[in-house]
């Protein structure tokens, strides 16, 4: 009886495992012998494989080596004798932990920051009011030339806004499908006017420079804070601000040009890692450029009262060539200004003194 | 029907035909004003004044030159640019042999009508903002010169927009610019492009038949 039930115990456990026989012939289970075979290869002058299992080098030496970027290991064409650029991946890193996720964060804050300053110090009136009399402060050359790469730089602000945060902020909103769209129609139209920058950039340098260097005065300037939450900081033509928003764009914008005409014509590149230098320089000059630009406009703008008019009529209204470019006013016209917190009571008998001057224009 | 195919088919026929036969009607409503006669004795040629008044006005006036070379710069580089880049970009030419006259002509490299678009940029930029920022320019400017100079921008900038023509989206919204630009044209002051002989003809051949120098 027992030797009945033993051979029916042992036919049953037959019938269940039959099944998963061809299973056990699929398995991925490398077989024992697996490890050594197709290793028995040349590395350098070191043997490896089967013959040397104890050897100088291993399996993982020999991929480590390949993901350090080590020469000779494989060939491609621009990396030179590489197979894996190391450095690649460090980029990868910076570009995506550091470069895309604060530089979101660093114009959101300038643009908090902005809204907030807004909301606390309020516009920037003209103590005095207007006085109907103006005076020249930008040629229509400096205009055209200041405008030309507002527009330029509004274009490749976006454009590469769109390049460089799409993936992050505008994939989650309309996919990666429209996306393509915008990122192919970005790309072309910043490697289109990207040249064009420069252009813009040195005929903005040969139209601003005189003026911009900076001066003793502009020390007392930063001293008072510009007088924005202070009191009258004097100035001249442009004052330590518009100074250091020039030497920037100067700076940034050359480091910019650069950085963009090797991305936009790779060959001009020895190595991809200066390609990949560029981008980096490329994104982080962006975000500088672009947060100065947002305060920049601000001011030139909703800001302060009157300041716009000096870039779109070219001429400035005499009371706030009085209050926020004193020194260049009394350049301009010989003239005095006593007290420029106080015009606003005296501001009748100064205008009709002023009146007389061959660059005032009454209006 | 796609969005493209319509834009650039069934849309497009429409806004030629607006654009020509509008181009003819204001050409002919100019000419057939006609000219005033004029009764006094011709002191030189009115036909000569008529050429030479066409071609002085391409060349800038020397007493003006500190004044205006920024947008006699700008007007040469955005026309000229403009010029090249519609006749001698590659995507027109597949695109007039296409849809037009089934004729190829050659076309330019990449390069040089990234080059010519990158002029044709730089001079409208430059005009429009003389337009807002030039005292007299602003005052005998209105909406009609600012919808001209804004629909030129937009038909440029979706072209250059959709040069790697990997999307048919991008190719469909610059047909679009295209066709809405072609039925604006007769009825605003782009006409200029196709008038301004006749002005400066007038002038010249008022002029040359007083006999004043050009």
């Amino acid at each position: 009886m027992d030797l009945q039930k033993l051979i029916a115990a042992m036919f049953l456990f037959a019938l269940m495992v039959m099944p998963l026989a061809p299973l056990q012939a699929q398995s991925v289970r490398p077989p024992a012998n697996a490890v050594n075979q197709g290793i028995n290869e040349q590395i350098g002058d070191e043997q490896i494989g089967t013959s040397n299992t104890l050897g100088t080098n291993s399996r993982s030496d020999y991929w480590r080596d390949l993901r350090q970027g080590r020469d000779g290991l494989a060939t491609s064409g621009q990396t030179g004798s590489k197979l894996i650029q190391a450095q690649g991946e460090q980029w990868r890193n910076i570009r995506k932990l550091y470069i895309i996720k604060y530089s979101g964060w660093v114009l959101a804050t300038v643009i908090v920051m902005i809204a907030l300053f807004y909301l606390i110090r309020g516009r920037i009136l003209l103590k005095a009011g207007r006085s109907g009399k103006t005076i020249t402060r930008f040629s229509l050359p400096h205009r055209t030339a200041h405008w030309f790469m507002a527009s330029i730089f509004i274009l490749l602000s976006i454009s590469g806004l769109i390049l460089l945060l799409g993936r992050t902020v505008l994939v989650p909103v309309i996919g990666k499908s429209t996306y393509s769209i915008f990122a192919s129609a970005a790309m072309q139209g910043h490697n289109l006017f990207g040249p064009l920058f420069i252009v813009a950039l040195v005929w903005l340098i040969f139209m601003f420079i005189r003026g911009n260097f900076f001066k003793m005065v502009d020390l007392k300037w930063i001293l008072k804070g510009g007088g924005l939450l202070g009191p009258h900081a004097s100035a001249g033509h442009y004052n330590f601000g518009e100074k250091g928003w020039f030497w920037l764009v100067v700076v940034a914008g050359l480091i910019m040009a650069i950085s963009g005409m090797i991305l936009e014509f790779p060959w001009l590149a020895e190595n991809l890692q200066l390609l990949q230098i560029s981008i980096i320089v490329h994104a982080i000059g962006a975000i500088a450029l672009i947060s100065a630009a947002l305060g920049h406009i601000y001011i030139g703008t909703l800001g302060m009262e009157g300041a716009l008019d000096s870039m779109t009529t070219g001429d400035v209204d005499v009371v706030w060539a009085k209050e926020h470019h004193d020194l260049w006013y009394e350049e301009v016209t010989g003239q005095k200004v006593a007290n420029p917190e106080a015009e606003g009571d005296q501001s009748a008998p100064d205008r009709a003194q002023v009146s007389v001057q061959s660059q005032i224009t009454e209006t | 029907m796609s969005l493209l195919q319509i834009f650039e088919g069934p849309l497009f026929y429409i806004a030629v035909t607006v654009f020509v036969v509008g181009a003819i009607w204001r050409i002919w409503g100019i000419i057939a004003i006609g000219r005033k006669t004029d009764i006094s004795p011709p002191k030189a040629s009115a036909k000569v004044g008529f050429v030479a008044g066409n071609l002085r006005h391409f060349l800038p006036r020397k007493i003006f030159a500190k004044r205006t070379w920024v947008h006699i710069i700008a007007g040469y580089s955005f026309h000229l640019g403009l010029f090249v880049l519609v006749i001698f970009a590659a995507p027109h030419i597949a695109f007039f042999h296409d849809h037009i006259w089934g004729i190829r002509w050659p076309a330019l490299p990449r390069w040089g009508f990234i080059i010519a678009a990158q002029f044709a940029f730089a001079g409208l930029i430059m005009l429009w903002v003389r337009r807002f920022s030039d005292p007299v320019m602003r005052l005998i400017s209105d909406w009609d010169d600012h919808i001209g100079s804004w629909l030129t921008f937009l038909v440029m900038l979706t072209g250059c927009l959709a040069l790697q023509e990997s999307h048919d989206a991008l190719k469909a919204t610059h047909m679009l610019f295209v066709d809405i630009w072609l039925i604006y044209f007769p009825f605003s002051r782009l006409m200029h492009a196709m008038t301004f002989f006749l002005s400066r003809g007038y002038t010249g051949m008022t002029y040359g038949r007083k006999g004043m120098n050009l």
